[in-house]
């Protein structure tokens, strides 16, 4: 029973983390059409943004600050340089310029800074747990679930309350018609971007409090994992990333738990082979974006 | 002299020229296919950097036995497979004499049998999986420290310090992360050790808290957990580890030799791990250490800096034993023969070793985020497990 409830934590804060990784492709994907395989470079440079403000002997928490803020106007900048120019071709184009952004990136932080992974020292009190009967949480991983339950939770308020989250939510339905009402697209899409980079530089920060480095390629296979949470739940849909990135944590966890050894070696293939399996029944993704009658 | 004469005396002179190689123009070429950007650029940017300082110290002496100056030419194979073979060829096309493979053993083994058809000698700089030069030929060398003799002096290690029941942590991803700890746990169990598990990850998971929860379950505790897991998954592992509440020892290999793992603090307290070398003072590896901070003017942030500069010496060593002959045979020959060849890293020695050089092991402890030197041992050739 400890086991399982034990189990259901770790999959809780892995889950969230996938969770605000997805929501960062989503957003992006639900006004634009275009899924930024870039985004895990975004986690990247707060990473080297966290590095060069310790570097410079800020405290721990500005250094966090300016890494989130580094993200962000990088996402911005992303935008009005990269896909901005391509914006109304196909979309193929525009995910072959995420794909081109992100190797680009790969190529400077390489050549540029260093091949060799950058140390970023964290706090040792955040290297402590916290017991809670005989159930153990580790301080990153209570991080992790009430950092994605806050972030969620702004997101949302965000969304529904301010004039330029329900523009968003609107152009996300329809961004014809949302500019037929005045809405200017380019804030529309710049806001999205500036979200999705707030969200990667939070996934980021998560993520560094585990490996305790950064290095160019880091963004990589997160992405990945994100672009899967994006596809289970539901393609440009907001609450499906959040649905979709959970259920693969979940997925994840229990795999790792509870397959027998000998079959351990397969995890990844049977974790995508559920993923399958759930697209199977739900082309659409579990929570489907709504489309408007045309 | 007539006309005629000296024109045959020519000819003859191109005709040894040509039989002795690059030798007529006075410089020995070393083409390194390595993996400048991608995944293998952690490894073998530095190694590069390593190869280059050794070249301009050999040349700055007016080349190998002051007269045979050496000419390294690069080309990235970008971390990918089929590129390491394309640029093998390349290089080869160029001329080379000596060709030096990307630091990962899929990609060594797809340049190096480009080389071997050509007969020309190649030499993995810090590839470390043992069966590399047996699965290309006898035209492949490897440098850096192979797994079998790495995991044998960690076993060697926890069988002194008292350890009964061993943990290891793998990962079926790369034949380093998961044979190295299976050569520990190899010997272990033939020295009276005990293996508990073999917990599995995967490559790049960050999250480590099922298999943690997993450690946590066993009964009996294990005394030590040895895994060959690196960035960013050791320092992810041992965080969820100690987090958990999880004090055993662990020990680790030379992948985890990097500033993230001293950067750890508290967390990576007391960790053991194998290396290449240990700069005690007024030993190569500090004089190493020294002269690249004057070349580069920036510390060495790795090791594999210096098992590159390794290599060089090696070339220059075997050229030496040929009495200057340059062509891949007398070179393969040379290479395969070398003995106690001092190196930044300690020594090497090639012969009767099947192609993996015989190293020393360097085991360091991390004491107040600093690397202290434990041991430097040569484990006995009759421990070390076969390679598999």
């Amino acid at each position: 029973m400890d086991f399982l409830v034990q189990q259901f934590v770790n999959a809780l804060a892995l889950g969230g983390t996938y969770a605000l990784l997805g929501l960062g492709l989503a957003v992006v994907f639900s006004v634009l059409g275009l899924i930024n395989f870039a985004h895990g470079e975004l986690m990247t440079l707060t990473g080297y943004g966290i590095f060069y403000a310790l570097f410079l002997g800020l405290p721990f928490p500005v250094a966090l600050l300016i890494g989130v803020t580094l993200a962000t106007v990088s996402a911005m900048l992303m935008e009005r340089i990269a896909f901005r120019p391509v914006r109304n071709s196909s979309p193929t184009t525009m995910l072959l310029t995420s794909f081109a952004v992100s190797t680009i990136l790969h190529i400077l932080f390489q050549n540029l800074i260093s091949a060799r992974p950058k140390a970023i020292p964290i706090p040792d009190a955040l290297a402590g747990a916290v017991t809670i009967g005989t159930l153990q949480i580790g301080a990153i991983q209570l991080i992790s679930i009430v950092v994605t339950a806050l972030s969620l939770l702004g997101l949302t308020l965000f969304l529904k309350r301010s004039m330029l989250g329900i523009a968003m939510r609107a152009a996300a339905e329809d961004f014809n018609v949302t500019r037929l009402m005045g809405v200017n697209a380019n804030m529309v899409i710049s806001t999205a971007f500036a979200i999705s980079g707030l969200l990667a530089g939070v996934a980021g920060i998560l993520w560094l409090f585990q490996r305790g480095s950064v290095d160019p390629l880091m963004g990589f296979l997160p992405v990945l994992k994100a672009f899967i949470a994006v596809v289970l739940g539901g393609l440009g849909s907001l609450s499906g990333a959040v649905v979709g990135g959970f259920l693969l944590g979940f997925i994840e966890i229990a795999l790792r738990a509870y397959l027998p050894d000998d079959a351990l070696a397969y995890r990844d293939a049977i974790s995508l082979t559920l993923v399958i399996a759930v697209l199977f029944f739900y082309p659409q993704g579990l929570v489907p974006r709504r489309e408007s009658v045309r | 002299m007539s006309r005629f004469l000296k024109i045959g005396v020519s000819l003859a002179a191109l005709a040894i020229s040509t039989a002795t190689g690059a030798l007529a123009d006075d410089v020995l070429k070393i083409g390194f296919a390595g993996g400048f950007t991608g995944y293998l650029a952690p490894y073998d940017q530095p190694t590069l950097q390593g190869i280059e300082l050794a070249v301009d110290e050999i040349n700055n002496a007016g080349g190998i036995d002051g007269k045979l100056k050496i000419e390294v030419i690069t080309r990235d194979m970008r971390s990918e497979i089929a590129q390491s073979a394309v640029m093998a060829q390349e290089l080869i096309d160029q001329g080379i004499n000596v060709m030096l493979a990307p630091c990962d053993v899929d990609p060594a083994v797809a340049a190096g049998q480009i080389a071997q058809g050509a007969g020309i000698p190649t030499i993995a700089p810090c590839a470390s999986t043992p069966t590399l030069p047996g699965i290309v030929g006898d035209y492949m060398f490897a440098n850096y420290t192979a797994d079998n003799l790495q995991g044998t002096a960690l076993a060697d290690f926890a069988i002194q310090q008292g350890y009964k029941n061993a943990l290891i942590l793998i990962s079926k991803d790369t034949p380093y992360t998961e044979k190295l700890p299976g050569y520990f746990a190899k010997v272990f169990e033939a020295k009276g050790g005990k293996l508990a598990d073999a917990v599995e990850f995967k490559m790049g998971q960050q999250d480590f808290s099922a298999e943690v929860t997993k450690i946590k379950q066993l009964n009996p505790a294990p005394d030590v957990i040895m895994t060959a897991a690196y960035e960013p998954d050791f320092p992810a592992f041992i965080k969820q580890l100690r987090s958990a509440g999880i004090a055993t020892p662990v020990l680790g290999s030379d992948g985890i030799d990097s500033p993230t793992t001293l950067a750890l603090g508290e967390i990576a307290e007391g960790v053991v791990f194998a290396n290449a070398g240990f700069p005690s003072a007024g030993s190569p590896l500090a004089k190493f250490n020294d002269a690249f901070k004057a070349h580069f003017g920036q510390e060495s942030s790795t090791v594999y800096t210096a098992t590159g500069y390794d290599v060089i010496k090696i070339v220059e060593a075997a050229v030496k034993a040929t009495g200057g002959k340059t062509d891949g045979a007398s070179l393969r020959e040379a290479i395969d023969n070398l003995e106690n060849v001092p190196v930044a890293t300690g020594t090497i020695t090639y012969k009767g070793m099947n192609r993996v050089p015989l190293r020393v092991v360097a085991l360091n402890r991390i004491v107040g985020g600093q690397k202290t030197h434990v041991a430097d041992v040569t484990p006995n050739g009759a421990d070390v497990p076969p390679a598999e």
